[in-house]
């Protein structure tokens, strides 16, 4: 069906013209409506959880997952629509991902391992999965690591944006972006 | 492997580099094949990351998050909107609340009057810890059950926010649905509308009477759920 | 003349496509239809196995994809909306139904599974459904016999009705009148704006019940037998009973309490001008 050209409201990306079904759920969602966020949760679970997953490394992520999503609950309402929905839940969980990491104590001080971050990636047995160990290897980076690796390469975030959310300077950002690539080359298939 | 070279090989992939840097080390990747093949294997990894694919939680979370929120029962998985049975709990006190309306549930039988002090924060959805509530007893009320409590003007208007974000996404896209469904919906938000106007009026008159307190609070609610619905159409036709 | 009469008589056919395919299917697959305009028609029979027929237009195409969970049938039109295509489709007892359209009539027969159909502009008729059974119309009215479980049914601007039923029920319209016949609701919520309420059924041991409106008439069967805890509320409204009711207390804006028996369950009669009657069973859903 051709979409009528409407005006343009907080809902609307401009350049497409279309309603974003994302924005709408958020708007029912902020009104009360949980079957709406269910459908916002069903469409952006599985991202979220890589994200969480990724980030966080080998711990325990379903009540990191479950907490993101109750924070964009409770946060519904200052979401506009300037951006998609999905970008919009992707800042906030990385929001509640970092968040989190501070309450553990996990302490900024190992971005600065240098170079002890190459010896902490434990070589893998082959499996037949390539993927998975690709996968695994990441989640096995030092934690430092592992976010800018996380952030940058698979996210797409800029080092400046790393550095703001990680509270570190943008050289290390980068640093330490290449030393997860560096510690990486080896889980690559050959 | 670790040198002045291979050091700046991401910031390189990543065109980083300024520009007499870049030349300097484009002009030893064209001799270095130890340097080459470093930056062949980052291009690599580079691309592995964009393609990973994302996977679900090991588990349907949803249910947890759903007793977090307050919402309907568990176990709803429907990806289509559904009403569960108990759908008029779907709001959660805080959506309440933000209407300056609280259904709470009465042991003991004793009967309050409950109402908000101080202001009602408008912007965010406040949780029941941020709206204070002065409690009442009201005189020879003892039946037990769910009473609602006074609606207060500026606890409305998130309330009215909320309708008037849902009225502005049907506004919008009132040109996707067909004349007749549009008839229909005004038709029934005007119906509801009328009966808002009384119940307001009555609640006027009368504003200790819980059975009136709660008919508004009930109708006001059935006006947004026919929006959300109504909204809901507009998303499923685009 | 004879070659232009064939060259019609194809283009009439080519006009209409018969469709008519049969999938086997494993207990935990849900059939899920995704229509537009046109009626659906869900018979059940003793196959493990999905029938589906339909006579679509050449503008319209009928699609039918198997996965693990669901088997999907869905009209799409080639451009633009589809036009309107009945389909008839016959699955086994046990399946679940999930079944949505816009200008679509639903009428489902003899399945033992949960049901969830959602229509715009048309009509609900379901016989059967267990679990959990939600209907729901924009337009139209919405009819519901012999289903068990936690039912939610919903109209806005037509009649909600159920018989024959039993479980937790959840019955709303804005438009319309709501009657329930024949149910035996362990919970009951049954709320309109613009029109009548009728419950006749027992009314359980420890149930709660809970029937409004705005502008209608509120009626409720009960006997001597009945035992409940009974509340009325109305502000312009009259009360009437048909077996004698000794009120408990009076309130300001016309809210009595009243107990019957040894008031075991929790009712709430309620109705904004309308009046609010017990009657005896038999009387409280007649039609006009």
């Amino acid at each position: 069906m051709t979409p009528p050209g409407t005006g343009a409201t907080t809902l609307q990306h401009e350049a497409s013209g279309r309603t974003d079904p994302d924005a709408v759920d958020a708007t029912l969602a902020a009104s009360g409506d949980a079957h709406a966020f269910e459908r916002l949760y069903r469409g952006h679970v599985n991202r979220v959880a890589s994200l969480v997953r990724r980030m966080m490394g080998d711990e325990d992520t379903d009540d990191v997952i479950q907490d993101v999503f109750v924070r964009a609950w409770q946060k519904l309402a200052t979401f506009r629509g300037e951006s998609a929905f999905g970008t919009w839940l992707h800042r906030l969980a990385v929001n509640v991902i970092l968040g989190r990491r501070e309450t553990l104590g996990i302490r900024r001080q190992r971005h600065l391992d240098g170079d002890a971050v190459l010896e902490l990636v434990p070589g893998r047995r082959t499996t037949p999965e390539i993927s998975m160990d690709f996968e695994a290897a990441v989640e096995r980076l030092p934690d430092g690591a592992r976010q800018v690796f996380v952030l940058h390469d698979v996210e797409g975030y800029r080092h400046e944006e790393i550095a703001g959310m990680l509270g570190v300077a943008t050289g290390t950002s980068k640093s330490q972006l290449h030393r997860a690539r560096m510690a990486l080359r080896q889980h690559l298939e050959r | 492997m670790s040198d002045q070279w291979t050091d700046r090989l991401s910031e390189y992939l990543d065109g980083e580099l300024p520009p007499d840097r870049r030349a300097e080390l484009e002009a030893h990747l064209r001799h270095c094949v130890a340097c080459g093949a470093v930056l062949a294997d980052l291009k690599r990894i580079v691309t592995r990351a964009q393609g990973l694919e994302d996977r679900a939680p090991e588990r349907d979370l949803w249910p947890g998050v759903a007793a977090r929120i307050g919402a309907a029962a568990p176990g709803s998985r429907r990806a289509r909107p559904s009403g569960a049975p108990r759908r008029r709990w779907s709001f959660s006190l805080p959506q309440l609340a933000a209407a300056g309306i609280a259904l709470m549930a009465l042991s003991g039988g004793a009967a309050w009057l409950l109402r908000p002090l101080g202001r009602v924060p408008l912007a965010s959805q406040p949780s029941p810890a941020a709206t204070r509530w002065e409690a009442r007893q009201l005189p020879g009320q003892g039946d037990g059950g769910v009473l609602a409590v006074a609606a207060r003007p500026r606890g409305e208007r998130s309330y009215d926010a909320a309708v008037a974000d849902l009225e502005r996404v049907l506004e919008a896209g009132r040109g996707r649905l067909d004349t007749a469904t549009v008839r229909v919906i005004v038709r029934n938000l005007a119906t509801i509308d009328s009966a808002i106007a009384q119940a307001q009026r009555a609640v006027a008159a009368d504003s200790a009477n819980l059975y009136l307190n709660s008919h508004l609070a009930e109708t006001m609610r059935r006006k947004l759920e026919l929006l959300r619905q109504a909204a809901t159409l507009v998303s499923s036709v685009s | 003349m004879l070659l232009s009469l064939v060259h019609l008589a194809l283009a009439a056919l080519a006009l209409t496509q018969q469709v008519d395919t049969t999938v086997s299917v494993q207990q935990g697959q849900r059939l899920v239809v995704d229509a537009y305009g046109g009626d659906i028609d869900v018979k059940t029979w003793a196959r493990n196995a999905v029938r589906v027929e339909a006579d679509a237009g050449s503008r319209t195409h009928v699609e039918v994809v198997t996965s693990a969970g669901a088997v999907r049938v869905r009209t799409e039109g080639h451009r633009g909306p589809p036009s309107a295509v009945d389909l008839r489709i016959t699955v086994p007892v046990w399946m679940g139904l999930d079944m949505s359209g816009v200008y679509t009539d639903v009428t489902v027969n003899g399945v033992k599974g949960p049901v969830n159909v959602e229509t715009v502009q048309g009509e609900v008729d379901v016989t059967g459904g267990a679990g959990l059974v939600s209907l729901r119309s924009v337009e139209g009215a919405v009819t519901l016999k012999g289903a068990k479980g936690r039912i939610d049914v919903h109209s806005v601007n037509d009649d909600v009705r159920v018989s024959g039923s039993s479980g937790e029920i959840v019955a709303e319209s804005v438009n319309g009148e709501i009657v329930l016949e024949r149910v035996d609701a362990t919970s009951l919520e049954a709320t309109t704006v613009n029109g009548d309420v009728g419950y006749d059924g027992p009314i359980r041991s420890g149930g709660r019940y809970e029937l409004s409106s705005h502008n209608g008439d509120v009626t409720m069967a009960v006997t001597e037998q009945t035992s409940a805890s009974v509340t009325v509320s109305t502000f312009s409204g009259e009360f009437e009973s048909a077996i004698p009711v000794t009120l408990r207390e009076t309130r300001k804006g016309k809210r009595f309490s009243f107990t019957l028996g040894a008031g075991s369950a929790q009712v709430s009669l309620e109705s904004f001008q309308g009046t609010v009657r017990l009657v005896r069973p038999g009387a409280a859903t007649t039609s006009e």
